[in-house]
C-alpha cells in the first residue's frame, strides 16, 4: 500500500432519498500505482461519480480513508481532516487532473486561456500551453472560445488543460460520454497515449465496457457484493 | 349663508336647545354668561326712560329700531317703506360696562339691517349684517344715531328732525322725518306682556313722523311724502314655548287716531294685546279682551286680509295687504306690507306677520 | 390543460419568479401612485386655495400701514364691500384664517363657490374672525380686507389703494417648484421599476424558451405563442396593479398627514385632506408600463428596422447620449427638457453594460495572468447579462445622489434664508406708540453690546418706484435699516459694487432683492429713483441679494436716508444681546417705552422648528429614494442569484482545479464588489447632470429664478460604501451556493450560463 499512487479503504457513503438513505458505497476498497489505469463501470446512481469524488477530495465519505501521493485523510481522525480541505486542494491543484463529461472549460477564456489558467493554478510553465493544444490537435483553435468549438474539440482542450499541470493522477467522469462515437475514439485515444507517455494513474468512469476493457484493471461498483 | 349664520351664531353663543334655534327676535331662554352676567328680562314695574332708551340696551338679547312708512308719490301712488335694525345678543353685557377692544373682533352681538319698500306691486328687500363693538354698527341715544354700513338713520337737528339713508342693492332711499308727539308707551307704562305669564319686552312708538325724501328704484327717482311709525323694543325673550309667531298692526286712522294691535299665536287660541292711540288723546292699553283679530283668508301662508274690532271704541276694521309678495325674504322670512283700512274707519298702515311656516 | 395554462406552467415551477414579478409590480405601482397622489393632491390644494381668492383684491393703505379694524369699519361705513380675512400662523395650529361671516354677506353672489370661505381651508373650516384675533395674541396675525368683484373696479376712499391678494404668498413658487421635481423624481422611479419588471420578466421567457420551441414542434404558431404572452402579462398586470394601486394611496394617506404639515410649514401651501385622486391615470399609465417593459421585444423589430441594429456598438448611443445633453443644455421649454431627461437615461442606460464590458475586456486583455483575466471576463459578461437591474440600480443611485442633493440645496438656501431673516438672537417689536429714539441710543451707549453684541433697527415701509421715463412704477417694500452691522454684512449678494455694506452704512446708496432686479432689469451701480414719503430720492443700486423667491420687490436702505415724512409701518429691532442679558435688554426697554408688555422672539427657537418641519418635508422623498434603491439593490441580488445559479458550476471548477473555496469565494467577493463599485461611478455623472437639470434647468424655465447648486462629495463616498455592501451582500449570497456540489450543466448555451 505503501508508494502506491492512491487507494482507498471501507469507504462508504448514503445519500438520503426522500425518507429512505440509500447506500451507494459499501465498504469499497481499492487501490492504484503509477502508471495504471482502472476503469469503474455500473449503472446510473451506482456511485461512479460519488466515488471519483471522494477520491479527489470533493467530497467526503461517511466512513473509510483515502490515500493519495502519500497524503492521508481517514474518517477516524477527526484532527486531520481539519486541514483536509487544503490538502486536498494542493493535490487537486498539481497532483489531480479531474475530466468531466461537459463544461470543463471557463466560457469566458479562450481555450488557450483555459490551458494557461490550469497550468498557473498547478504551477506549471504556461509556455507549453500551446503545445499541447498542437499536441491535442487543436492547436489553430487556440483563440477561440469554448461554445465556437465543436463538443470533441472542447475535450481535447480539456485534455490538454489537465496535462498541462503535468498530473499524477487523472480522473474522468465519462470523459467522452456526450460525443459521437468517432470523436471519441479518437478524443481516448489520445487520453490513453499521453497517459502512457506521462506514466500517471488513471480513474475512468465509463459505462463503455470497450472503454472499460482497455484499463488494466476494471471495478465494476454495480456488482459489488451489498451485504 | 343663511345657515351657516345661525349655526355659527349658535355655536358662539353656546346655544344648543333645539326650541332656541326659533330665530333672530324669537324665543330665547334668559341665561347667565359665563362671567355670571345675566340677561335682563323686562317685566311690570319697568320704566321708560329718554333719551336712553333710544340707544342700545346691551344687557337684553334682543332689540330692534323699526321704522315703517306709508307715502306717496307726487303722482299720489301709494308706497310702502321699511327700515328696521336688529341687535341680537351673543353675550351680556351690562349698559355700564367697557365694550370690548375692536381689534379682538369681538362677537358679543350681532346686528342685522332690514330695508324694503313696496310699490306699484313690487317688494324691495335688502338685508345687511354686522358684528356690534368694532364701529361697523351700533346705536346711540344722544344724539340719536343707528348705522350699519353705510345705512344710517341719524338725528340732524336737535332731536325733531332725522335723516334716515339707506343704499341697497339697484335700490336706495334717502329721507327726512320730522318727529311729532312724545313717545307713546305701550303696555304697563312701557312693559309689553306678550304672554299671560308675563313675558313681555319694553315698547314704545313715535307714531306721528312726517316723512319726505327721494326713493330710487333702479333708474327711477320717485320724491315721496307721507307718515311714519316708529318703534322701539327691547327684551330678553319674547316668545315663550308653543307661541309660533305674531300678527301685527299699526294703523293710522284717517280721523287721526292710532292704533297698535298683535296677537301672540299660541297653540290654543292667542295672546293679544294693542294700544289705542286716540288724536290728541292720552294713550290707552288695549287688553285681550278688548281686541279681536282674525284673518279673513282661510288656508296656508300669510293671511292677506284681517278683521280689527275694537268694540270699546267703535272700531270694526277690515284691514287688507294690496296685491303682491311682501315677505322679506332674507335670514329669517316673514311678511310685511303695508295695508289699506276699511270699515269703521279708513286708514292706511302697516302689517307683520311671522311664523306661517317659513 | 389548455394552452394559457401551459404557458403559466413555468411559473408553478417557479413560484419565487412569479412572486418577483408581482412585488415589482405590485411595488412600483405603489411608490408611483403614492407620489403621484402626493403631488396631485398638494397640487390640488394650491390650486384650491389660490382660486379661493382667485383674482381678489385687497385693499391697503396708501400709507404702508397695516390695515386694521379702524380701516374696515372706515371702508364698511363709506359703502364700500370689504371682508376682514385674519390670517395667524402658529407651529401649534399650522395656519389659521378668521373671517367675518356677517361682513361677508355683501360679496352676495348666489354661486356658492364665489364665496369659498363657506367651504374649509386646510382640512377646517375658517373661523370667526374673533378666534383667529384670540390666537393671534402674541403671535404675527395679518389682516387683510378682501374687497368683493363688484367694488374692486369703484372708486377707493384716499389714503386706500387696491392690491392683488393671494393666499400663499412668499414661497408659493417653492412649493411649486418642489411638486415639479418631485414629478419627475416619480417618472425616475417609474423608469427605473420598468426595468426591474423587464429584467425578471426577460429571465423567465429565457427558461421558457425550450418550452416555447416545444409548442412550436407541436404546431402552435409564434403569433399564437405571443398573443397568449401578452394575454398572460396582462392578467399579472392587472391583478397586481390594482392592489399595488390601493397600497399606494394608503401609503399617500399615512404620509398626507406629515407631508401636508410640512409642505403647510414650509411652503404656505395647505394639503387638503380626502380628496379623491382618480384610479384610471394610474392604471392606464401602469398597465402601458408593464406592457412595454415586458413586450418591448414584440416590438424590437419595428425599432431595428427604423434604427439598424445597433445593440452591440456604443457609436450611437453615444451620439443619442451627446445629443440628449445637448438638448438639456440648450432646450427651450419644460417639455423639451423632459424628452432630453429621458433621452440622455436612456442612452446612459443602454452605454452603461456595455462600457463595463468593454473595459472589463480591455482589462483582460491587458492582464498577462490568466485568473486576473478570468475574472475580467466573468465580470464582463456579468455586466452584459445583468444589465437590466445593473442599470436600474445605477438609475436609482444616479436619483438618490440627486435628490440628496437637491434637497440638501433647498435646505441650505432655506437655512441661508432663514439666517438672513433670523441672524440675530432676539427680535422684538417696537410698539406702534412709542417713540423708538431713546431705546436706540440707549442700545447704543452699551459697552457689552458694542464688544460682544450685535443689533439693528428695521423700519418697514413702502415706496414707489419712478422708470426712467417718469411714469410712477411699482411699488416696492422698503427696509430701512441702522446700524447697518454684522447682522447683515454677512449676507450672500449676487452682485455688488466695492463694500456695499460700508456704503449702505453712509447712506450712500440701496440694495435691491433678485426679483426687483430680475423684473426691473436694475443692475448694481446703475441710479434708481424711488417716491419715499412724497419725496423723489435717488440712490446708486449697491447691491443685489438673494430673496429665495419671495415675489414682491424690496429696497434695502439706511434709516438715515429716509424723509420724515416717511410712514414707519412696522419697526423692529433684532438684537444678539452677547454678554449683555436679555433680560436687562428687555427690562430697559420696557421702561424706556412706558410699556407692560413687549413682543420678543427667539429666533434660535423659531430657526430650529422650521428645520424640524423641513426635515419632515423632505422624509418622504428620501424614503422615496431609499426605497427605490433598495429595490433596485434587491432585484439585482436577486437576478444575481438566479445568473449565478447558472454559472455556478464554473466557480466550482475553480475548486475542483484546487482552489479552496474560500479563495474562490474571494474571486467571487472582488467580481461583484467590482461590479456596484463602476455601476455607482457610472451613476455618478448622471446623478450630477441630474443635480444640475433640476436645479438649473427645471426651476429656471419653470419658475424664473434657480437656486444655487452643489455638489456633496461627501455623500458620494457615502454612496461608494453602500454600493460596496451592495456587491459583498450578492457575492455571501452567491458565495452559499458553491457549498453544496454541482452538476455539470447539461448544455452550455447562454441560459444556461455558458456565454462568454
Amino acid at each position: 500500500m505503501v508508494g502506491s499512487l492512491l487507494w482507498a479503504r471501507g469507504l462508504k457513503k448514503q445519500f438520503s432519498s426522500g425518507n429512505e438513505p440509500v447506500s451507494v458505497l459499501q465498504d469499497l476498497s481499492l487501490q492504484l500505482e503509477p502508471g495504471q489505469s482502472l476503469a469503474l463501470t455500473g449503472r446510473s446512481g451506482s456511485g461512479k461519480s460519488t466515488l471519483l469524488n471522494i477520491l479527489c477530495g470533493l467530497e467526503r465519505p461517511d466512513a473509510g480513508s483515502v490515500g493519495v501521493l502519500g497524503e492521508t485523510f481517514d474518517t477516524r481522525n477527526p484532527e486531520a481532516l481539519k486541514k483536509a480541505e487544503a490538502r486536498w486542494g494542493n493535490l487537486r491543484r498539481q497532483q489531480i487532473g479531474v475530466v468531466f463529461q461537459e463544461a470543463n472549460l471557463m466560457p469566458a477564456l479562450s481555450l488557450l486561456d483555459n490551458v494557461r489558467l490550469r497550468a498557473r493554478l498547478a504551477g506549471q510553465d504556461e509556455q507549453d500551453c500551446q503545445d499541447w493544444l498542437e499536441r491535442l490537435g487543436i492547436g489553430e483553435l487556440a483563440n477561440r472560445y469554448p461554445d465556437q468549438v465543436s463538443g470533441g474539440q472542447r475535450q481535447r482542450a480539456a485534455l490538454a488543460m489537465v496535462f498541462a499541470m503535468k498530473p499524477a493522477l487523472i480522473l474522468a467522469d465519462e470523459p467522452t460520454g456526450s460525443l459521437d462515437r468517432q470523436t471519441a475514439e479518437s478524443v481516448i485515444e489520445q487520453l490513453f497515449e499521453l497517459q502512457a507517455r506521462h506514466g500517471c494513474g488513471l480513474i475512468l468512469a465509463t459505462h463503455d465496457p470497450d472503454l472499460a476493457s482497455r484499463c488494466n484493471r476494471h471495478l465494476d461498483l454495480g456488482h459489488l457484493p451489498v451485504p | 349663508m343663511r345657515r351657516w349664520f345661525l349655526l355659527m351664531l349658535l355655536a358662539l353663543a353656546g346655544c344648543s336647545e333645539p326650541e332656541q334655534q326659533a330665530g333672530f327676535a324669537g324665543l330665547a331662554g334668559v341665561a347667565e354668561n359665563e362671567s355670571g352676567v345675566p340677561f335682563l328680562q323686562p317685566g311690570p314695574g319697568d320704566r321708560l326712560s329718554f333719551p336712553e332708551d333710544f340707544g342700545p340696551h346691551p344687557q337684553h338679547r334682543i332689540e330692534w329700531w323699526y321704522l315703517t312708512a306709508n307715502l306717496q308719490t307726487e303722482g299720489g301712488e301709494p308706497l310702502g317703506l321699511q327700515w328696521t335694525q336688529f341687535r341680537q345678543a351673543i353675550t351680556p353685557r351690562p349698559t355700564n360696562a367697557e365694550p370690548p377692544e375692536a381689534n379682538t373682533w369681538p362677537l358679543e352681538a350681532a346686528w342685522m339691517a332690514h330695508a324694503a319698500v313696496s310699490f306699484d306691486s313690487q317688494h324691495y328687500f335688502g338685508e345687511r349684517l354686522a358684528r356690534g363693538d368694532i364701529g361697523h354698527a351700533g346705536a346711540s341715544a344722544e344724539p340719536l344715531t343707528v348705522w350699519l354700513d353705510d345705512w344710517r338713520l341719524e338725528a340732524a337737528s336737535g332731536n325733531e328732525s332725522w335723516r334716515l339713508q339707506v343704499a341697497a342693492d339697484g335700490w336706495s332711499y334717502d329721507l327726512s322725518l320730522r318727529v311729532k308727539g312724545e313717545p307713546v308707551a305701550h303696555g304697563d307704562n312701557g312693559f309689553s306682556a306678550k304672554s299671560a305669564d308675563g313675558e313681555g319686552s319694553m315698547y314704545f312708538s313715535l307714531v306721528d313722523l312726517q316723512i319726505d325724501g327721494t326713493v330710487t328704484l333702479g333708474d327711477q327717482t320717485l320724491e315721496v311724502t307721507g307718515k311714519g311709525w316708529f318703534d322701539r323694543e327691547w327684551s330678553s325673550q319674547f316668545l315663550k314655548a308653543g307661541q309660533q309667531g305674531w300678527d301685527w298692526f299699526a294703523l293710522h286712522l284717517d280721523s287721526g287716531d292710532k292704533l297698535m294691535a298683535f296677537r301672540l299665536r299660541e297653540s290654543d287660541g292667542a295672546f293679544r294685546a294693542g294700544t289705542w292711540i286716540a288724536d290728541n288723546g292720552k294713550p290707552v292699553a288695549l287688553g285681550a279682551d278688548q281686541l279681536r283679530i282674525a284673518p279673513l283668508t282661510e288656508g296656508d301662508g300669510y293671511p292677506r286680509a284681517w278683521q280689527l274690532a275694537v268694540p270699546d271704541f267703535g272700531l270694526n276694521l277690515e284691514v287688507a295687504a294690496p296685491a303682491g309678495d311682501y315677505r322679506n325674504t332674507g335670514l329669517f322670512p316673514y311678511w310685511e306690507s303695508p295695508v289699506s283700512v276699511s270699515g269703521s274707519h279708513d286708514g292706511v298702515g302697516y302689517m307683520e306677520l311671522t311664523g306661517y311656516g317659513e | 390543460m389548455t394552452l394559457l395554462a401551459a404557458l403559466f406552467s413555468h411559473y408553478r415551477r417557479h413560484p419565487l419568479q412569479l412572486l418577483a414579478l408581482a412585488a415589482m409590480i405590485v411595488l412600483a405601482t405603489m411608490l408611483w401612485t403614492g407620489v403621484h397622489h402626493l403631488t396631485s393632491q398638494a397640487r390640488a390644494s394650491l390650486e384650491q386655495s389660490e382660486s379661493a381668492v382667485a383674482e381678489r383684491q385687497q385693499v391697503r393703505r396708501t400709507d404702508g400701514k397695516q390695515v386694521t379694524v379702524e380701516d374696515f369699519v372706515e371702508l364698511r361705513r363709506g359703502g364700500l364691500c370689504v371682508m376682514p380675512w385674519l390670517e395667524v400662523a402658529s407651529p401649534e395650529t399650522g395656519r389659521v384664517v378668521g373671517v367675518d361671516p356677517l361682513a361677508a354677506g355683501c360679496f352676495g353672489s348666489t354661486d356658492q363657490d364665489d364665496e369659498p370661505w363657506r367651504g374649509e381651508l386646510d382640512g377646517r373650516p375658517f373661523v370667526d374672525i374673533s378666534e383667529a384675533a384670540e390666537l393671534a395674541r402674541g403671535k404675527t396675525g395679518e389682516l387683510s380686507l378682501l374687497v368683493s368683484d363688484s367694488d374692486s373696479a369703484g372708486v377707493l376712499p384716499a389714503g386706500y389703494r387696491l392690491a392683488p391678494f393671494r393666499v400663499g404668498p412668499d414661497t408659493g413658487e417653492l412649493g411649486d417648484s418642489f411638486l415639479l421635481n418631485l414629478d419627475a423624481l416619480g417618472v425616475l422611479v417609474l423608469l427605473i421599476t420598468a426595468l426591474l419588471v423587464r429584467s425578471v420578466y426577460l429571465l423567465g421567457l429565457a427558461q421558457r424558451r425550450d418550452s416555447f420551441a416545444l409548442l412550436h414542434r407541436f404546431g402552435v404558431g409564434p403569433g399564437r405563442i405571443n398573443r397568449l404572452l401578452v394575454a398572460e402579462i396582462l392578467l399579472l398586470a392587472l391583478v397586481c396593479i390594482v392592489p399595488g394601486i390601493w397600497f399606494g394611496r394608503w401609503l399617500a394617506t399615512g404620509l398626507g398627514g406629515g407631508f401636508g404639515r410640512a409642505l403647510e410649514g414650509l411652503f404656505d401651501q395647505p394639503l387638503y385632506a380626502g380628496q379623491d385622486g382618480g384610479w384610471l391615470v394610474p392604471l392606464a399609465i401602469m398597465l402601458a408600463v408593464v406592457l412595454v417593459a415586458c413586450l418591448a421585444d414584440l416590438l424590437r423589430p419595428m425599432a431595428r428596422r427604423l434604427f439598424g441594429n445597433g445593440r452591440r456598438y456604443g457609436g450611437f448611443p453615444v451620439l443619442v447620449l451627446v445629443f440628449g445633453v445637448a438638448l438639456s443644455i440648450w432646450a427651450p421649454g419644460l417639455a423639451w427638457l423632459f424628452v432630453a431627461v429621458a433621452i440622455v437615461f436612456v442612452a446612459a442606460g443602454t452605454l452603461a453594460p456595455i462600457l463595463i464590458s468593454r473595459l472589463a475586456d480591455g482589462r483582460a486583455r491587458a492582464d498577462s495572468n490568466p485568473l486576473a483575466r478570468w475574472r475580467h471576463r466573468e465580470l464582463s459578461v456579468l455586466a452584459r447579462r445583468l444589465a437590466l437591474p445593473l442599470v436600474a440600480l445605477q438609475f436609482a443611485m444616479a436619483m438618490v445622489l440627486a435628490v440628496q442633493a437637491l434637497v440638501t440645496t433647498f435646505e441650505s438656501t432655506f437655512d441661508r434664508w432663514l439666517g438672513q431673516r433670523l441672524e440675530a438672537d432676539f427680535y422684538i417689536e417696537i410698539p406702534e406708540t412709542v417713540d423708538p429714539g431713546p431705546a436706540l441710543e440707549w442700545l447704543s451707549e452699551q459697552p457689552e453690546l458694542a464688544a460682544s453684541g450685535m443689533w439693528h433697527r428695521v423700519a418697514r415701509g413702502e415706496a414707489t418706484l419712478v422708470k426712467t421715463s417718469g411714469e410712477t412704477g411699482p411699488a416696492v417694500d422698503v427696509f430701512a435699516l441702522g446700524p447697518v452691522g454684522p447682522l447683515v454684512t454677512g449676507w450672500q449678494l449676487f452682485e455688488s459694487t466695492d463694500e456695499p455694506w460700508r456704503a449702505l452704512q453712509q447712506g450712500k446708496g440701496m440694495m435691491v432683492n433678485e426679483q426687483l432686479a430680475r423684473r426691473q432689469d436694475v443692475t448694481v451701480g446703475q441710479t434708481l429713483t424711488v417716491t419715499l414719503g412724497g419725496e423723489e430720492l435717488n440712490f446708486p443700486v449697491l447691491a443685489i441679494y438673494p430673496d429665495y423667491g419671495r415675489p414682491a420687490g424690496e429696497i434695502l436702505l439706511n434709516v438715515s436716508v429716509l424723509p420724515p415724512e416717511f410712514v414707519r409701518g412696522f419697526q423692529s429691532l433684532s438684537v444678539s444681546p452677547g454678554d449683555l442679558s436679555m433680560e436687562a435688554v428687555t427690562h430697559q426697554l420696557k421702561a424706556l417705552w412706558q410699556v407692560e408688555e413687549l413682543t420678543v422672539r427667539d429666533n434660535r427657537a423659531i430657526e430650529d422648528l422650521a428645520s424640524a418641519i423641513f426635515d419632515q418635508t423632505f422624509l418622504l422623498t428620501r424614503a422615496m429614494t431609499a426605497l427605490t434603491l433598495i429595490l433596485a439593490a434587491v432585484a439585482l441580488l436577486m437576478m444575481g442569484w438566479v445568473f449565478f445559479s447558472t454559472r455556478a458550476w464554473y466557480f466550482r471548477l475553480l475548486m475542483v482545479w484546487g482552489l479552496s473555496r474560500r479563495q474562490a469565494s474571494a474571486q467571487l467577493i472582488r467580481l461583484a464588489v467590482s461590479l456596484s463599485s463602476i455601476i455607482a461611478l457610472l451613476a455618478l455623472p448622471l446623478g450630477v447632470w441630474l443635480t444640475w437639470v433640476l436645479v438649473h434647468r427645471i426651476n429656471p424655465l419653470a419658475f424664473g429664478w434657480s437656486l444655487p447648486m452643489a455638489v456633496y462629495p461627501g455623500f458620494w463616498l457615502e454612496l461608494g460604501v453602500l454600493s460596496l455592501l451592495i456587491g459583498l451582500s450578492i457575492a455571501l449570497l452567491m458565495s452559499r451556493q458553491l457549498k453544496s456540489p454541482k452538476s455539470a450543466p447539461v448544455n452550455a448555451n447562454a441560459p444556461a450560463g455558458g456565454e462568454r
